[in-house]
């Protein structure tokens, strides 16, 4: 059925790019399936731990000159007469700072290779569990190294278990730094007693709130504390003595002693590996499987998906242990994945994908992309809040928004001013569009206004 | 006389020893200073402009049979001669008129025969003629090729986003548009209004955002600097800051006027004249060296439909307009407006070329070689009125 076909290659994927729908339709299932692939990225792009270590130096510089400066201003107030004024100031300011730099990098790659991909289901799943895993980049720190989380965390385990997923996730500089658990030590450890640190509960919570059980999950303050001395000691390092080691680093000494009580089940593990076992346990409770799949189905469905389909997803995921392949393969297999209604809207960003996927517009500059996707409310890494981007039509549909994509749509469409329409139209849908959005379309009184109404109909705002 | 129709006078003679390559050189080099370099403009009107709602056939006595609603909306407008007048917002080319600056030529079509806006305005750009054949070929169009020909004229700027169809084909040719630009056009909006009917949340969302939008433009940014009047400006700037620029090309859409046509073309038509105007008086003196040439893919059905618009339909009329026109009088065979006089007994019959226009006033204007111009304009060739 062409309409499956269609579905497959927008309800799941990011848009048709020419052809793609030819192969959707014979066998819209497979077709999905075998997209579930980790996603490449330009491994030229530096690592968290690369980063880590040229922001010590660019911190190490600006020391230097500081105290440059004060020395030569020092020098300058005793020979008044003396006019000299050093320039290191300006020096500095020439080339873009590291974390400016990795973050634009960062952006436009992924951007670049969503737009790209042959698997655009599994770029639509990264953006799903990078908005789960949510850390803002604010900071030089966190500038650097938030879009590192989905690359060195994330994407690798993307297609296997949720329990690695977190695993990785809870390890990563960029989450351990935004969640502030890296100066989290226990209070009866040795850090603790010797400098009179404590826990810090931010990331403890998030996990048990955001990450796994959900808000609504089955733990109290008590399971917050528990989980907190379980990964305390759980920090990153960042000096250059350490050179090689920039990044998760496990303090011993600021681990809290002693067994814990979490979620129902006593964890005697000692060290790091407390924390692991906990985040194991976390990750299979049969209430991470339902937060997570409900999420899921969320996003690729309907604001309110039915019970039946989240529940056929959470079935899979005990099944199989939350391996995420194989969840995705149910909901890829479930019928009411595939209703005809058009349910979902698309965001910003999947729209400015969909837009470059379908009409092969030239990329934008990598300071126009962030500068458009701020503007339409989706500046990436900058949710400025753990649980990540609004997931609903209400939070997207805005009356201001809705204009500022209308006028990126006319600004893209007159770039691409040579396509066919009619053609266009064929190799986004098929023969499924809308009397009335073809007939609008085909009969715009320019081939600019065309592409501009066909990027905005409702057939590309909501799949 | 002055110096430039003296030496048209003695062209013909020149031109026989030389190959027509150094002789366009040549004569052109030594018989223009700089600023008599002859401009040629191309404005294109997307959307099929409403000819007889423009160049009004008030004499002929089936004109208000078939649009009583619409004639009656428009009142008495500019005359002309003939018996023809001009729509009242356009105020300032009917003082280029009355200064034999402005020459209309009516019922003009450009041989394509379908009702597609995209395909007539490419068949309009590409001016390759080639009525019979589906797929229209857009790498070149007739003005990109005319300024090969040419080795004096031979660079062009578009202002536009990219170098539209009608450019394509010559290696010199700019593309220049103000940047950030948020104007969209009234036009998209109301498509998407059509489009959203069925959609209420987007249609509402839609409609809120426009409001905003109109609540802010109060302060006039984008929009100021892509009035078509700002355009033409500019690129009139553009013209002067340059020697070696000859040829511009504008484009204003907004003309698919299928509804409540009298009021919005009305204002489309005052944005026409207002940029017009605009053009010439930033070009000074170069004004009397410049035509200006505006044409519309294809014009709309003679009978006014219910909704007090007109739909897709065949002949429109052109302008031709500039310091360099010699203009003041109507040119184009006037078909009449009886049914049997009609094209498929709905549209306005084209009784002239609307490409051949164009042939044969880039022809004049930059004095190319008659034998040359079937190549540059798909095989047609020059009408013998005289027109610069």
């Amino acid at each position: 059925m062409s309409v499956h076909g269609l579905i497959a290659v927008n309800r799941f994927g990011y848009g048709a790019k020419p052809g793609e729908l030819a192969k959707a339709i014979s066998n819209p299932q497979g077709f999905l399936k075998q997209q579930l692939k980790q996603p490449e990225f330009n491994r030229v792009l530096p690592s968290a731990s690369e980063l880590m270590q040229k922001l010590y130096q660019q911190r190490q510089q600006a020391k230097m000159l500081e105290s440059k400066k004060q020395e030569s201003q020092k020098q300058q107030t005793q020979n008044k007469e003396s006019a000299t004024s050093p320039s290191n100031n300006n020096q500095t300011k020439k080339s873009p700072k590291v974390q400016q730099q990795a973050y634009r990098d960062f952006c436009q790659d992924s951007f670049k290779a969503a737009v790209k991909s042959d698997n655009s289901l599994s770029w639509r799943l990264l953006d799903f569990f990078s908005n789960h895993f949510s850390v803002t980049a604010q900071g030089p720190v966190m500038t650097a190294l938030a879009p590192t989380l989905e690359r060195e965390a994330i994407a690798p385990n993307l297609f296997g278990s949720f329990a690695d997923m977190l695993d990785a996730v809870v390890h990563h500089p960029a989450m351990l730094v935004y969640l502030n658990n890296q100066q989290s030590f226990g209070v009866n450890s040795k850090i603790g007693k010797r400098k009179g640190k404590g826990l810090n509960e931010n990331l403890a919570r998030e996990i048990l709130e955001l990450h796994t059980l959900g808000v609504d999950g089955p733990y109290n303050q008590t399971d917050v504390i528990a989980l907190a001395k379980g990964i305390s000691g759980w920090s990153v390092s960042n000096k250059s003595k350490h050179s090689g080691r920039n990044g998760f680093f496990y303090r011993d000494a600021g681990h809290e002693p002693g067994s814990q009580q979490l979620v129902g089940k006593r964890f005697t593990q000692k060290g790091e590996a407390q924390g692991r076992a906990m985040l194991k346990h976390l990750a299979l409770h049969p209430s991470t499987a339902k937060f997570v799949s409900y999420k899921l189905a969320k996003h690729f469905i309907s604001d309110e998906p039915e019970q039946e389909l989240v529940n056929a997803l959470v079935a899979r995921w005990q099944q199989t242990q939350g391996n995420l392949k194989q969840v995705v393969e149910a909901l890829i297999e479930h019928p009411l994945a595939w209703q005809s209604e058009r349910a979902k809207f698309i965001t910003p960003r999947e729209h400015l994908i969909f837009a470059h996927r379908v009409t092969e517009a030239p990329l934008p500059k990598t300071r126009n992309l962030i500068g458009l996707l701020n503007q339409l409310g989706q500046r990436p890494f900058k949710a400025g809040s753990p649980a990540g981007y609004g997931d609903t039509e209400g939070e997207w549909l805005s009356d201001k928004v809705m204009i500022d994509r209308i006028t990126w749509s006319r600004m893209l469409a007159a770039k691409v001013n040579k396509l066919d329409v009619k053609q266009l139209i064929e190799q986004v849908w098929g023969e499924q569009l809308s009397q009335r959005s073809y007939l609008s379309i085909t009969r715009a009184e320019s081939r600019v206004d065309a592409i501009t109404l066909l990027l905005m109909s409702p057939e590309t705002l909501r799949r | 006389m002055n110096r430039r129709d003296l030496l048209k006078l003695f062209g013909g003679s020149l031109v026989v020893m030389q190959s027509p390559q150094l002789l366009i050189s040549s004569a052109n080099a030594t018989s223009y200073s700089k600023t008599e370099q002859p401009l040629f403009i191309w404005v294109m009107l997307r959307g099929a402009l409403d000819s007889l709602h423009t160049v009004i056939p008030e004499f002929d006595e089936n004109y208000i049979k078939h649009r009583p609603k619409l004639a009656k909306q428009l009142g008495t407008g500019l005359p002309l001669e003939k018996g023809f007048s001009l729509n009242p917002a356009l105020a300032e080319l009917h003082s280029w008129y009355q200064n034999s600056e402005l020459l209309p030529i009516v019922a003009v079509g450009s041989g394509y025969h379908g009702r597609s806006h995209f395909d007539g305005q490419d068949f309009l750009e590409s001016g390759q003629s080639k009525v019979n054949s589906n797929a229209i070929d857009t790498h070149s169009g007739w003005l990109g090729r005319t300024l090969q020909m040419s080795a004096y004229h031979h660079k062009a700027i578009a202002i536009d986003q990219t170098v539209p169809i009608s450019l394509r084909g010559s290696d010199d040719v700019n593309a220049w548009y103000p940047s950030n630009a948020k104007d969209v056009g009234d036009d998209i909006y109301s498509a998407l209004m059509n489009m959203y009917q069925d959609s209420p949340k987007l249609s509402m969302s839609l409609q809120k955002g426009l409001e905003l939008q109109k609540n802010a433009m109060a302060q006039q940014s984008g929009k100021q600097r892509t009035k078509f009047a700002n355009l033409t400006k500019a690129c009139a700037n553009l013209l002067l800051a340059d020697n070696k620029l000859s040829c511009a090309v504008l484009e204003l859409g907004g003309w698919d006027t299928h509804n409540n046509q009298h009021g919005r073309l009305a204002r489309q038509l005052k944005e026409l004249d207002d940029g017009l105007a605009s053009l010439k008086a930033q070009l000074g003196e170069r004004w009397q060296h410049t035509v200006v040439a505006v044409a519309t893919e294809f014009g709309r059905t003679v009978k006014e439909n219910g909704t007090g618009g007109s739909d897709h339909g065949s002949a429109a009329c052109m302008l031709l307009a500039g310091g360099a026109i010699k203009g003041g009088r109507i040119l184009g065979d006037w078909p009449g407006l009886a049914k049997s006089e009609l094209f498929e007994g709905r549209d306005l019959m084209p009784t002239s070329n609307s490409l051949q226009w164009l042939a044969t006033v880039l022809a004049q204007h930059w004095q190319i070689k008659p034998a040359h111009m079937p190549a540059l304009f798909g095989g047609l060739q020059t009408y013998s009125e005289q027109l610069v």
